[in-house]
């Protein structure tokens, strides 16, 4: 148990209700009430990860911002986390700390994306994480904090407040909290962990700068051949050679695939394939804004990189034949992906 | 009886950490400077520069123009590219065209 004092200003109320108006005029929250952050609840986080506050979990060099654990555990006590949920949220940002990540950036940019977490291993039952019925929708505790906890620190601690330095056009819901289990128990696959080097018994976090998703609808095919190439009609969307981008496979989708025998390598390169189209195409939709030059016109220009651009996670619910596609921030070369593996305290 | 007990809690916020720059110091005159132009890789940023070199051009002669893309609006310039320029040029301008 760490004995050193926490630094952050102490303010006084006379009761709950006036803590929540006060954080919301000040412009502490994402628009919704919060938990007050008292002192006794931030230490019990501090002390359930084992950290010191003062430890530093993250920076941003851009801003100056420097990401403590004890803010940290503000914001995530503000968040409604639980503090076995704690080392989640710590995990995800010593993870947006990496370079590759681009911190600034995607926190800052027009584009507006917002961060994705996906859950993997054996922490990800242990917390009662959703990767099952509405995914991405609401009415499961660990998956609403965890991603609630990111995006007050992303305000609070980084300064990319809405408005201020977060400039984004439009931005989406997943701003608010985007966090999701992999359903590993669905998948024929490796989970996404392990295709990222770590073994199936580790727990980890893989983040995404993610713009909005796009769900692709197919409850007619039963074979990976329609079902894939819907989702790659839907690719085009997204624009010419990206580096990385996300596939959500739901198991009604999977169950077919899994029946034809296909491995996840066999889905990604079937993507990648029809996911093709000629650079003259690519101009008529302003993809080419240079022009064609001396290009041949009727070479083939893919949405992505190379079929390992596409990652392809397996979420859901059991009923419905719904997908995801979700770009990423600047095609994925703005801001790569990164898995971390979650410890626990020491 | 019992007495109330303020509630407290934490501020969740936080300040930028100052950092101590020093402006460079400006030259008197762009006559017989090599002057830098710092592309940031958006659409329109070497369009923009060679119209600020234009309008530059009609009023100072330079000795020499270094131009240079970084590539990537969103990362930051490469470290060559910067050690290059200021190797090379006694002034850069940067800009950012979308």
């Amino acid at each position: 148990m760490s004995t050193q004092p926490l630094t952050s200003e102490r303010l006084g109320f006379d009761d709950e209700g006036d803590v929540v108006e006060h954080y919301l005029r000040q412009g502490w929250t994402d628009g919704l009430p919060i938990v007050p952050p008292t002192v006794d609840k931030v230490r019990q986080f501090l002390e359930y990860a084992g950290r010191s506050p003062s430890e530093i979990i993250a920076t941003e060099p851009v801003r100056g911002r420097v990401v403590t654990a004890e803010k940290v555990a503000i914001n995530s006590v503000m968040a409604g986390c639980l503090p076995e949920y704690f080392p989640v949220v710590l995990t995800a940002l010593e993870a947006m700390g990496e370079p590759q990540f681009n911190f600034h950036g995607m926190t800052a940019s027009t584009m507006g994306a917002a961060v994705l977490m996906v859950v993997n291993g054996p922490i990800a039952t242990e917390l009662g994480l959703n990767s099952g019925v509405s995914v991405f929708g609401p009415g499961h505790r660990a998956n609403a904090t965890i991603g609630r906890a990111v995006r007050l620190i992303i305000s609070n601690v980084t300064g990319a407040v809405p408005g201020q330095l977060d400039k984004a056009t439009l931005g989406h819901a997943g701003k608010y909290s985007w966090c999701i289990a992999e359903a590993e128990e669905v998948s024929p696959w490796e989970p996404l962990h392990v295709e990222r080097g770590l073994s199936a018994s580790k727990s980890a976090v893989t983040i995404f700068a993610g713009l909005s998703p796009t769900q692709v609808a197919n409850g007619a095919s039963h074979s990976p051949e329609p079902i894939l190439t819907s989702l790659s009609d839907a690719m085009f969307a997204v624009g010419r050679d990206q580096t990385e981008l996300i596939v959500v496979l739901c198991p009604e989708h999977i169950g077919y695939i899994k029946s034809a025998g296909w491995s996840k390598q066999q889905v990604k390169e079937f993507l990648f394939k029809t996911a093709q189209r000629p650079l003259s195409e690519w101009e008529k939709r302003g993809a080419l804004p240079q022009g064609l030059g001396s290009d041949d016109p009727d070479a083939l220009a893919g949405v992505a990189l190379s079929p390992d651009s596409i990652t392809v996670i397996v979420a859901g619910g059991a009923a419905g034949g719904f997908s995801d596609i979700i770009a990423l921030w600047g095609g994925g070369s703005n801001s790569r992906s990164v898995t971390r593996e979650i410890l626990s305290a020491s | 009886m019992t007495i109330a007990t303020r509630l407290e809690v934490l501020d969740p916020t936080t300040a930028p950490i100052p950092v101590s720059a020093v402006i460079a110091p400006r030259p008197e005159t762009l006559n017989g400077t090599v002057i830098g132009l710092l592309a940031n890789g958006k659409l329109n940023s070497e369009p923009l520069l060679e119209y600020v070199q234009e309008i530059l051009a009609d009023r100072f002669e330079f000795k020499a123009v270094v131009t240079r893309n970084k590539g990537n609006a969103s990362r930051p310039c490469p470290t060559n590219i910067m050690e290059e320029m200021a190797s090379q040029c006694d002034l850069v301008i940067t800009a950012s065209g979308d």
